[in-house]
């Protein structure tokens, strides 16, 4: 039983973006970032999960997928990016511009000189807390912004949804990205079952994804 | 070694867990603030609503006042005043062979009678007597009888007379008023040939169905006339309709036309009616 609950978690990071796509709708242009996001985070999750499933019969300098963390963190970061500028809320517009600009500068200074982007053995930690802290900047910033805002309508709208998933899933997964390498030397099983933690919170993720595409399908 | 471990995992307990709470406090104060301000819109929109209706009872009561008013000093005032004159023509005598004063005095006391009749006509037209002492039905079908009499429209009324005038007949005075008017338009506008009206009274609802074979009204059109017309009866349609909290929809099928009245609820229990 708990090898079946075990393997259903592991192949989470698949089937889970199946939910929000099953059941997505034409989406208005507004949530398209999200939709291409969920496609790009299916094919990589994918590829990470069949390296690992057949890791043993993959040549060994190719059977490492570390690095599609790190591009499934990039393309994260900046899709969502992406979706949290084009709602347009006139809120610390500076600062939201800036936050891609300081990610870049970010990005370069960390693996021009620290880190390498295509490790072998780890993905990184450094990369994927520094993706997080600016996200939940912005998932905090969308809702002091709406605490503002009159309310017409209704306040659990398909955007409210989607920043509410990215906040949850981040605020979980901020500190395991941040320690997840060290965690990796000294608690190495700690270190694979935390995963499964990582694994639920991006079924949540996703869940939220999918309610936020149910009701974008309704309007 | 194990200290060092076990620091680190209570680090990342510790920071997933503040973390989470964290977070979901400030969703919590997120969605209460939001609830509160939504609460608060919605109060504010229905306040504004009640204070809409207030004005439009306010108007057609008024309205229906100023009808009473100008109903009975055409009764009382210009009726008398003509039931004097007529007296009044009657005592003039002419010789037998004065043809030409003899044909002036039948055309003059003609003319009087027709106009004791048209004033009687627009005094209860303006305030149905019928409506107050026999209800609404035979008020309905006494207005369509008028209105086609003489004429080649051909209208038929099968009213449902189940439904009996409530202890609040302002609701009555109203759904009179909104077929009055739609029935004026119809032989106005429409220049229809046929009228068929009916009416059911089922499980507390009273519902109108006008059927004719004029041009009509489709729904989008009714919204299109009443938004850009300057006219004031399809706003007061709208108004009472709004006021008696009833629905109204007009259609069209094989080239006939179709009005539906509906109002769901027992018209006496209404908080608001004229």
């Amino acid at each position: 039983m708990r090898e079946y609950v075990q393997l259903i978690l592991d192949w989470s990071e698949v089937w889970s973006i199946f939910i929000p796509l099953l059941i997505y709708r034409k989406q208005p242009a507004l949530y398209r970032p999200v939709v291409f996001y969920l496609w790009a985070a299916l094919f990589i999750n994918l590829s990470i999960d069949l390296i690992w499933k057949f890791r043993t019969y993959i040549p060994s300098a190719y059977n490492s997928n570390n690095y599609l963390y790190n591009v499934h963190s990039v393309v994260r970061f900046c899709l969502f990016s992406y979706f949290f500028l084009s709602l347009k809320q006139p809120f610390l517009v500076q600062v939201k511009k800036a936050v891609p600009l300081l990610f870049f500068i970010f990005f370069v200074i960390n693996f021009g000189w620290y880190e390498q982007f295509f490790n072998y053995s780890l993905f990184s930690s450094r990369l994927l807390a520094v993706e997080a802290f600016f996200l939940l900047f912005y998932v905090l910033q969308y809702y002091l912004y709406k605490i503002n805002e009159n309310v017409e309508v209704d306040i659990f709208t398909p955007d409210f949804w989607i920043t509410t998933g990215v906040g949850i899933y981040m605020v979980i997964n901020f500190f395991i990205f941040l320690l997840y390498n060290e965690l990796t030397v000294r608690l190495q099983n700690f270190a694979v079952s935390l995963w499964n933690v990582h694994n639920v919170s991006f079924i949540i993720f996703n869940l939220f994804i999918a309610k936020a595409f149910h009701e974008s399908g309704k309007q | 070694m194990n200290q060092a471990n076990n620091d680190i995992r209570l680090l990342l307990v510790v920071g997933i867990a503040a973390m989470f709470l964290l977070f979901a406090t400030i969703l919590l104060i997120f969605i209460f603030t939001q609830r509160k301000k939504l609460q608060y819109q919605q109060s504010l929109h229905s306040l504004k609503e009640s204070q809409q209706l207030q004005l439009i009872e306010a108007s057609v009561r008024s309205e229906e006042t100023e009808r009473h008013r100008i109903a009975e000093q055409l009764h009382n005032e210009v009726g008398a005043l003509l039931s004097s004159a007529k007296l009044h023509l009657h005592t003039i005598h002419f010789r037998e062979d004065d043809n030409y004063n003899l044909s002036l005095y039948h055309k003059g006391s003609e003319l009087i009678d027709e106009s004791i009749r048209k004033v009687r006509g627009i005094s209860h037209s303006l305030h149905s007597h019928i409506l107050q002492s026999f209800g609404l039905n035979e008020a309905i079908k006494h207005f369509v009888e008028k209105l086609v009499g003489g004429s080649l429209i051909t209208a038929t009324t099968a009213l449902d007379y189940t439904y009996k005038t409530t202890s609040l007949p302002q609701s009555d005075i109203s759904i009179y008023r909104i077929i009055q008017e739609l029935l004026n338009n119809i032989l106005k506008h429409a220049h229809a040939t046929e009228i068929h009206i009916t009416s059911k009274y089922e499980n507390e609802n009273l519902t109108f169905n006008i059927v004719h074979n004029g041009t009509g009204l489709t729904q989008e059109l009714f919204e299109e006339v009443r938004y850009n017309s300057d006219g004031m009866g399809l706003r007061n349609i709208q108004n009472r309709i709004n006021l008696l909290k009833a629905g109204l929809n007009f259609s069209e099928s094989n080239g006939l036309y179709f009005i539906h009245i509906i109002l769901p609820k027992p018209l006496d229990e209404r908080p608001v009616t004229i």
